[in-house]
């Protein structure tokens, strides 16, 4: 059995066909390349906002008749790898809407421009999420948009379990309380969430934590405090709803949007979520009778959110920032601010817009005051994995509180080395 | 060698009932999304769950069909997919050949390279790929996309190819050349035709790898004229919803055709050397 | 020839590109193996390593095992095969993100059918919470991962099967052998080249194919599902940490590349003793 040898021509021959084809479509594409006109701003809109950005696009080219936008549109799955690849490479739009607390990162890992000369009446935008985007005194966005959470609770449920729905719980107690009224067989009384990104538990866990005084770090971010006793404490307050069943058997695979769907399916009375909650919830089950109220406190004490939204950024590898920034102004005045925002704008004038006068938006407005941002720090987003595993091993059953807010404690501490 | 001997084969109630948990098993949840695709908004989770819906509509497959961009998106990922697995295959047909019958320096290494640019980490290679097709002015172009498919689908393709072709006894080839076959003519007459089932798996595998792909073409395809179907289909969630009746039509849309498509082709799943190949 | 050229071009670049990344920091200062010693050191990293183990041998396992039965299955010569072969396909066809949220969503505790119908048969006294106990998450992940994949496994074995020369079963046929025998003795032998190539593909897939579980429990509860390429996805795109992320990609990719040696190695050692 004899192998047969080998032959080099035919690769010859083949490989030059083969580098034929690839000059020839480099060449072809190179040549369809469409020129990047001096004066047209890309501008990477999400899909859900896509309508009201067409609008506003619309507006601005009649207005500028030299600057041209062209959307494109981008869906929040994939979003913030995306983004960081563009970045990274050197290859960004203009203008790129992002979450606020995505841009320190951006900031520090120079791919942003700074926009302290584009934006106007800045006294006039919320403190605190201009805290966020803020580093090392320069601003490196413009937020437009602002939300905090509230709770969604079911009316009727109220009213069946002997608890007034005008007037719910204000206090932890009270929202104890209630829930336990609340709770029977097939309804939970209050929604926690244990699964699914993690983002979606440290919106509703960590500001309990703050309320009663407590934190992740100290102020000056040296030692990691998520094991003193307040913020412990508000960790037990949480995780009793599920441990005490009040909160519904499947807490560790759900995240926002399954409570959701548990409260529309009636098996759920009151959760913690953003105002976009209300329309989809109407949406599925108008026969819902829904009510919002801020999150409740520990006696004497003030509540207290995460302030979340939506950023402007004008990448550094941006092909025309001129025009970007001046297209970034026209988007910024109250009207449009007030015009193109899901939940909140980022400028107090801009919330008097008739728009924002709906009653049951009424407590989200009210939490607003009270929103706070995460603290910025390099490691922010892995310090919070340990908080959020922490939390799971609590409600898994593995660990007590104070032993799992220990363990995520020494985890954080080994950070800040 | 005319006598006709009798096929031994599985019992039939037993390859009945194999083939009825096969289906049973791959169907289940795929009933379910079809199902999900005719239910209303509000019949999509109820507690407790429903197969049936109670009122069932189409309103989602219109919706999907007529007023988004999934036709333009569904032509975009035919032109990659065909594209990209086309030019893989026959760059894969000519190296796993070369793999399979020839010995020369550095095969070893080559395999593993091979199977290297398999292993990397999508994390890994995207920004690199993302510069490296900026520089040839590839981005939101068919052919970008083309290209870095072809890449991901290749060491792959390389790597089975070689495995069937190597199936193939040596002695058809050696009969081949003592008759006078060059090699261009082994290779499409002998190896080739013989080796059609392997192709076609080969074949099958890079196209649903490319159809599926949603990281890369996130990443590489800007506009409409180019998105594919997967980001299609994460475009019907929004920041706090998801229209999960689309979804599960878009993915139906998706998925039945390429059934079908296998319907067709998995005729040529014919193979078997006849008898007497090798003894003329 | 050609082929190789091109592929070298546009592998070596991102291999050289993460390489890089590991042995610098974000200033692109040359750091040494810091990025390393970094990653190493939470309980996580190890916790992941062994999630994995878990994850590529489970998945590996019954994939190949289904596989192969259903492309025995699928060779067999009955009325609608080809409509079975093409039902078998559909797993794999689907988007893999649509697969695992309507697996996760056939799971859930409370919403999830699989639940209501062991519960409604009797099978279960109460419903199960496949996804939040710790025993039974990554099982269930695996399950789904055998499920999308193990089409993968039956079309490459039957294009094997299909190739097996007729003279074979003939002559085992003249030696009055039964199916199963021929199942044994010639079926299983003769696909063996077509299986080993499958089973290592699988294992690189199950090291990368990271979609159904991030989709799923983004690696919880309390990282009972994380795997170490969630680990380095994380890195990279949810912490920023570049370097670390490319570090560990590095170390893990180094034992990959060792075990998929020591395999083809026990391969080359069975060929050549085979002749």
């Amino acid at each position: 059995m004899y192998k047969v040898h080998r032959s080099s021509f035919r690769p010859v021959s083949s490989s030059l066909k083969l580098t034929g084809k690839l000059g020839l479509s480099v060449l072809m594409s190179l040549a369809s390349i469409t020129f990047v006109h001096a004066g047209e701003v890309v501008w990477w809109a999400p899909n859900w906002g896509e309508k009201r950005a067409e609008e506003l696009a619309k507006k601005f080219m009649v207005a500028n008749p030299g600057i041209k936008i062209k959307m494109e549109v981008t869906v929040s799955n994939g979003l913030p790898a995306r983004v960081l690849t563009a970045l990274r490479s050197g290859n960004a739009p203009d203008l790129m809407e992002v979450q606020h607390g995505w841009v320190n990162e951006y900031a520090q890992g120079d791919f942003v421009l700074p926009l302290d000369d584009t934006i106007q009446e800045k006294a006039d935008y919320n403190k605190g999420v201009l805290q966020v985007i803020t580093w090392k005194e320069k601003l490196w966005a413009i937020p437009y948009r602002i939300e905090t959470h509230g709770v969604i609770y079911n009316k009727d449920h109220f009213r069946e379990a002997g608890l007034d729905p005008e007037k719910p719980p204000k206090t932890w107690d009270e929202l104890q309380a209630a829930a336990k009224a609340l709770t029977k067989a097939g309804r939970s009384g209050f929604g926690i969430t244990g699964g699914g990104e993690m983002g979606n538990t440290i919106f509703r866990s960590l500001p309990f934590v703050w309320m009663n005084g407590g934190d992740l770090l100290n102020a000056d971010m040296t030692k990691a405090v998520i094991n003193s006793p307040a913020s412990v404490k508000a960790i037990e307050f949480y995780t009793n709803f599920y441990k005490q069943g009040y909160a519904p058997k499947s807490t560790l695979e759900n995240d926002g949007l399954a409570l959701r769907r548990l409260f529309v399916a009636g098996a759920l009375s009151a959760y913690q979520s953003g105002q976009f909650d209300v329309p989809a919830i109407l949406k599925e089950n108008p026969k819902l009778n829904v009510g919002t109220m801020m999150i409740p406190a520990p006696a004497g004490k003030q509540t207290a959110a995460i302030i979340g939204g939506w950023s402007y950024v004008i990448p550094k590898a941006a092909k025309n920032p001129t025009e970007a920034k001046k297209f970034l102004q026209f988007l910024n005045t109250a009207e449009n601010q007030a015009f193109y925002t899901d939940t909140f704008p980022a400028r107090a004038s801009a919330s008097k817009f008739p728009r924002f006068n709906d009653p049951i938006l009424k407590p989200f407005a009210e939490m607003l005051p009270h929103g706070r941002t995460a603290p910025i720090h390099p490691d922010w987003v892995k310090m919070t994995q340990f908080y959020f595993d922490g939390i799971q091993r609590i409600l898994l059953g593995d660990q007590t509180v104070q032993k799992s807010m220990d363990q995520a404690n020494a985890d954080i501490q080994a950070l800040l080395k | 060698m005319t006598r006709k001997l009798k096929r031994t084969g599985l019992s039939a109630p037993l390859v009945y009932i194999g083939a009825f948990l096969l289906v049973a098993v791959c169907l289940f949840p795929f009933l379910w999304m079809g199902l999900s695709s005719i239910k209303q908004l509000n019949e999509l989770y109820t507690i407790p769950p429903r197969w049936f819906p109670e009122m069932p509509t189409l309103a989602n497959y219109q919706k999907v069909l007529f007023e988004s961009r999934i036709p333009r998106y569904f032509l975009n990922s035919i032109v990659i997919s065909v594209g990209s697995t086309g030019l893989a295959l026959i760059l894969a047909i000519f190296a796993a050949n070369g793999f399979a019958r020839f010995r020369f320096k550095g095969q070893a290494f080559w395999q593993t390279f091979i199977l290297v640019g398999q292993l990397l980490p999508t994390a890994a290679i995207i920004v690199p790929l993302f510069i490296t097709l900026k520089v040839l002015g590839l981005i939101n172009t068919y052919w970008g996309l083309i290209l870095v498919y072809m890449i991901i689908t290749l060491p792959l393709s390389v790597w089975m190819l070689t495995s069937y072709f190597k199936a193939i006894p040596i002695e058809l080839e050696e009969a081949a050349v003592i008759d006078g076959c060059s090699r261009v003519g082994i290779l499409f007459r002998i190896t080739l035709p013989l080796s059609l089932p392997g192709l076609v798996a080969v074949l099958v595998y890079a196209f649903i790898t490319t159809w599926n792909e949603f990281i890369f073409a996130l990443c590489f395809a800007t506009d409409s004229t180019v998105k594919t179907l997967p980001i299609g289909l994460a475009e019907f969630s929004t920041e706090f919803n998801t229209d999960w009746g689309s979804v599960m039509a878009a993915s139906m849309v998706m998925t039945i055709p390429i059934a079908l498509l296998f319907l067709v082709f998995q005729k040529l799943f014919i193979g078997g050397l006849t008898a007497g190949a090798t003894k003329g | 020839m050609p082929a190789l050229i091109v592929l070298m071009m546009l592998i070596a670049y991102p291999v050289t590109y993460t390489g890089i990344l590991s042995v610098t920091n974000q200033q692109e200062e040359f750091v040494g193996l810091q990025n390393f010693r970094d990653v190493l050191r939470p309980r996580v990293t190890t916790q992941a390593l062994w999630n994995t183990l878990w994850w590529v041998f489970g998945s590996i396992f019954f994939q190949v095992i289904f596989g192969v039965a259903a492309a025995i299955l699928l060779n067999q010569k009955f009325r609608g095969r080809a409509v079975v072969r093409s039902i078998a396909l559909i797993p794999w066809v689907v988007p893999g993100i649509v697969a695992a949220t309507t697996w996760a969503w056939m799971f859930h505790t409370e919403f999830g059918i699989i639940n209501y119908m062991l519960t409604g048969a009797g099978v279960l006294e109460e419903p199960i919470g496949w996804l939040i106990t710790g025993n039974t998450v990554l099982p269930a992940m695996i399950a789904i991962n055998v499920w999308k994949l193990f089409p993968f496994v039956a079309i490459m074995v039957l294009a094997g099967l299909q190739s097996i020369p007729q003279e074979l079963f003939e002559a085992a046929k003249v030696d009055g052998a039964s199916y199963w025998e021929e199942v044994r003795h010639i079926m299983l032998p003769q696909i063996r080249p077509v299986v080993t190539a499958v089973t290592l593909l699988l294992v690189i897939w199950a090291l990368n194919a990271i979609t159904i579980i991030y989709a799923i429990t983004s690696g919880g509860p309390a990282n009972k599902t994380l795997i170490t390429p969630i680990q380095i996805f994380r890195l990279a795109f949810e912490s920023s940490a570049f370097n670390q992320s490319a570090a560990l990609a590095v170390m893990f990719f180094g034992i990959v590349m060792l075990i998929v040696f020591i395999y083809i190695k026990s391969l080359a050692t069975e060929s050549s003793e085979k002749s």
